[in-house]
């Protein structure tokens, strides 16, 4: 039934996709076909070709709002002395197809005193340039203070995704060992994370129980991310795990571990004799170093990885109330005796 | 935690369906095919077998933004889950005793309201903030924006476990180990003025998980069916956390946070860190972790009832862009670990190194690792790694090479050494589609030859409706 529901859902987002009215994005528009610089220079003013824009109070994708002057108007001819210059260069604007990145209103802006187009555009394009140069924020900052609308994650009122945005920039840079101290910033700022990973980015690697792979085998040609288990994991991972076992049991339950350990015939589960991992002396041999109280004691969460379904089946027969190996506590253990009666656990010892 | 999955199936349906009407949609859809081998068990004494497993993936990914309605703002719809079927044997990390099997990996409907004061979120995510622990839920959370900077959130649901009945076969590798989790944080920020990013950031958090019904054996019956039943109800999991940032200028941050297990009456986890850009091409981090990893296990497990040891690490790492396109950096971090007997310490060592080049089309880069967790000794082992990985773009194609080394402190399965490399190539098609072939070969302890091949092809691409108000 579920494998219908989920091919159910394949053939929905393949519809999905070809929805009639979605267009693809175009990769990039045409070249800058106009000098700006010398025009700034000369103290032309923007609003000779762009003088529409003093009324757009939103920004269009195909809308670059440019009108050239007419032709042998005084706005051109103050420096350009051939009068049919304009023939001659046959200057044709080509529309812009890509979508803005910010939300803007031109007309509230230029109609406050001391603003003009250079206030914001330091740098217009020239001809031939790909790409117009980012208007940076600190010419928002410059007169607003959005610092209130940053530290509560609030940037999608002006920004319209920050999701495309290429790389993290200012003070959400990602450098230094991320993989290491990103949790540590996540948790107050989980919702400033938020504004440009959805959540299936951190399923990537957060989503163990449910993930189809790890992400260093999905992506085997993404040789410059950080990946965690990237390469021959198996070899390395009870290395790693017994540096900091913790971080295992934050996406991996037991019985993740138990599925390839029963696999590999190594835990009680497994269909054949299991072949026992412990060195000699394990059981009982306090004084020989291999002693499994002392290892408990070092790393719980090792035995976890085979025995943690079983473990009040192994652990309590001889730890039990009056058992052979005494008392299993800790010296800080301090639970409260009356949760021995409500607690399934308490009374596999204490019953 | 084996409840029906038709509610999410449903639910990726009618959101695949959604998305149509969505102002902004990035979908994805990878195929992948891999071909390789798996180790499997054997008697003692027995060489082990080898498997053969040839899984066929189908992953689709849709996010789709600003999602046309007159209720919320920033409506989004984010489904991300896969297919697989496994045309050989069956791969050990399936988690199925089925061929085909599938999931979601996230899949959630989240808008807002009241001019963005309220978030809410239905379906199944992560919850990232406080002591959250990026817990992964199938329920719902909210967000609620107070004046004064003050900030309240709280979620509750079902702690994820593999639900679609494809993967019913094994048990459940939910790692909060309950079937109930709520919580949530109150948080306050004071924004300062200056910088973008400058000011402080509070909350105080609280996780509570609890299963639903425990069934133990009782060890006192030799023939091992007698068992008790539990009501439910059980703590799992219930920690009170506190969290902090602190960034007072431009070029430093001040992390810290702190989770206390109340039902364990310690501390299970504290970190903090202190992130400077020391100038434009140095940036400096120090941290500090210390964890009581018997407090990370579900404490309806008898296994958490034996051990209260705390392990510690301390250190930082410098990253240096020396040129632009040249940066080089280390890091190196102390580890404090318990020797197991008493409250006696030894000490281990990580230590890692990168540099990296990248000038036009060509990336090149070095790595080097070095771990020993204490002693060495029985079932305490260390390596020292190296690696080396290079991408150069061709035009609409790249190829990519990676070499990795691990040299072991001790033998593991009678050998020192694992050597793996990986070629991959690709190459960009039209409209959004994209190709990549790779192989993968070494020798490692487990396998004295290994071989893998994957071929995958790649749709990604973004969709606007209409244009943007």
């Amino acid at each position: 039934m579920n494998r219908h529901l989920l091919v159910a859902a394949c053939a929905a987002f393949l519809a999905a996709c070809a929805a009639k009215d979605t267009k693809p994005v175009p990769k990039a528009d045409p070249p800058y076909v106009f000098p700006h610089s010398p025009h700034v220079d000369g103290d032309v003013d923007c609003k000779a070709c762009h003088g529409s824009i003093v009324n757009s109070s939103r920004l269009e994708a195909r809308v670059r709002h440019v009108g050239l002057p007419r032709k042998n108007s005084d706005t051109c001819n103050g420096c350009h002395d051939d009068k049919d210059f304009q023939d001659k260069i046959k200057l044709a604007i080509p529309p812009r197809t890509r979508a803005f990145d910010v939300r803007f209103d031109h007309k509230a802006h230029l109609a406050r005193p001391g603003v003009v187009c250079t206030t914001c555009h330091k740098a217009p394009p020239e001809a031939g340039q790909a790409v117009a140069a980012r208007v940076s924020m600190s010419a928002c900052t410059s007169c607003h203070n959005h610092q209130a609308d940053f530290t509560a994650a609030r940037c999608t009122p002006c920004h319209v995704d920050l999701k495309r945005y290429e790389k993290p920039v200012a003070a959400f840079r990602h450098a230094g060992d991320f993989l290491r101290t990103h949790g540590s910033l996540a948790r107050p700022t989980a919702e400033t994370c938020a504004q440009c990973h959805d959540q299936t980015f951190c399923a990537d690697c957060h989503s163990a129980t449910t993930a189809a792979a790890r992400p260093s085998i999905l992506y085997p040609e993404a040789v410059q991310r950080d990946f965690i288990h990237r390469g021959d994991y198996q070899s390395r991972h009870m290395i790693d795990a017994g540096a900091n076992p913790a971080s295992c049991r934050k996406c991996h339950g037991s019985a993740f571990c138990e599925a390839c350990h029963t696999q590999r015939n190594l835990t009680q589960f497994s269909p054949i004799q299991p072949q026992n991992p412990h060195p000699a002396g394990w059981g009982t041999d306090k004084a020989g170093g291999n002693f499994h109280g002392t290892a408990a004691r070092k790393n719980i969460v090792a035995c976890a990885g085979c025995h943690d379904s079983a473990g009040s089946a192994i652990c309590v027969r001889c730890h039990m109330v009056g058992g052979i190996g005494g008392n299993p506590h800790p010296a800080s253990w301090n639970r409260d005796a009356d949760e021995i009666p409500k607690n399934a656990m308490c009374r596999a010892c204490h019953g | 935690m084996r409840t029906t999955p038709r509610t999410f199936a449903a639910a990726l349906v009618l959101a695949s369906a959604a998305v149509a009407r969505a102002e902004v949609i990035d979908a994805s859809a990878t195929t992948v095919v891999t071909a390789g081998q798996q180790l499997r068990g054997a008697l003692p004494g027995v060489t082990p077998g080898l498997d053969t497993v040839a899984p066929v993936y189908e992953l689709i990914s849709l996010q789709a933004h600003d999602l046309r309605n007159p209720l919320f703002q920033n409506l989004e719809v984010v489904v991300a889950g896969w297919a697989s079927y496994d045309t050989a044997d069956r791969r050990w990390n399936s988690g199925s005793t089925d061929n085909f099997t599938g999931d979601l990996t996230a899949g959630y409907v989240r808008g807002q309201l009241f001019s963005r004061a309220l978030t809410l979120r239905l379906g199944r995510a992560y919850v990232a903030a406080g002591a959250g622990r990026m817990l992964q839920l199938d329920g719902g959370d909210l967000l609620l924006r107070l004046p004064g900077g003050l900030s309240l959130s709280a979620f509750g649901g079902a702690p994820v476990a593999q639900r679609f009945r494809t993967r019913a076969g094994e048990q459940s590798w939910n790692p909060a180990g309950g079937d109930l989790a709520y919580g949530g944080r109150l948080g306050w920020t004071l924004p300062l003025p200056g910088v973008y990013g400058r000011g402080l950031d509070i909350g105080a958090s609280y996780v509570e998980v609890t299963d639903a019904k425990l069934t133990v054996k009782d060890p006192t019956d030799p023939a091992g069916l007698r068992t008790f039943t539990d009501g439910g109800g059980n703590v799992v999991r219930q920690d009170a956390g506190l969290d902090f940032r602190l960034q007072p200028g431009a070029a430093l941050v001040l992390t810290a946070s702190g989770t206390y297990a109340l039902a364990a009456g310690r501390v299970a986890e504290l970190n903090a860190a202190a992130l400077w850009t020391a100038s434009e091409r140095v940036f400096v981090t120090a941290d500090f972790k210390r964890l009581a990893p018997d407090l990370f296990l579900s404490q309806n497990s008898i296994l958490s009832v034996f051990t209260d040891r705390e392990r510690t690490d301390l250190g930082g790492g410098v990253r240096w862009q020396a040129t632009q396109a040249t940066s080089l950096g280390a890091d190196y971090h102390v580890l404090v670990e318990p020797t197991g007997e008493g409250g006696k310490t030894e000490l281990g060592h990580e230590a890692a190194a990168r540099a990296e080049w990248e000038a036009g089309h060509s990336r090149l880069g070095a790595e080097l690792s070095y771990l020993v967790a204490g002693a060495l000794g029985t079932g305490q082992n260390g390596y020292v790694g190296g690696r080396v990985f290079g991408r150069r773009d061709l035009g609409r194609a790249f190829v990519t090479g990676d070499v990795q080394l691990h040299s072991f402190k001790q033998e593991i399965n009678g050998t020192k050494l694992a050597v793996q490399g990986t070629l991959s190539a690709g190459y960009a098609l039209a409209g959004g589609w994209s190709a990549v072939v790779a192989g993968r070969a070494g020798v490692t302890p487990f396998l004295e030859q290994q071989a893998d091949l994957l071929v995958k092809l790649v749709y990604n691409q973004t969709y606007r409706v209409r244009e943007v108000k």
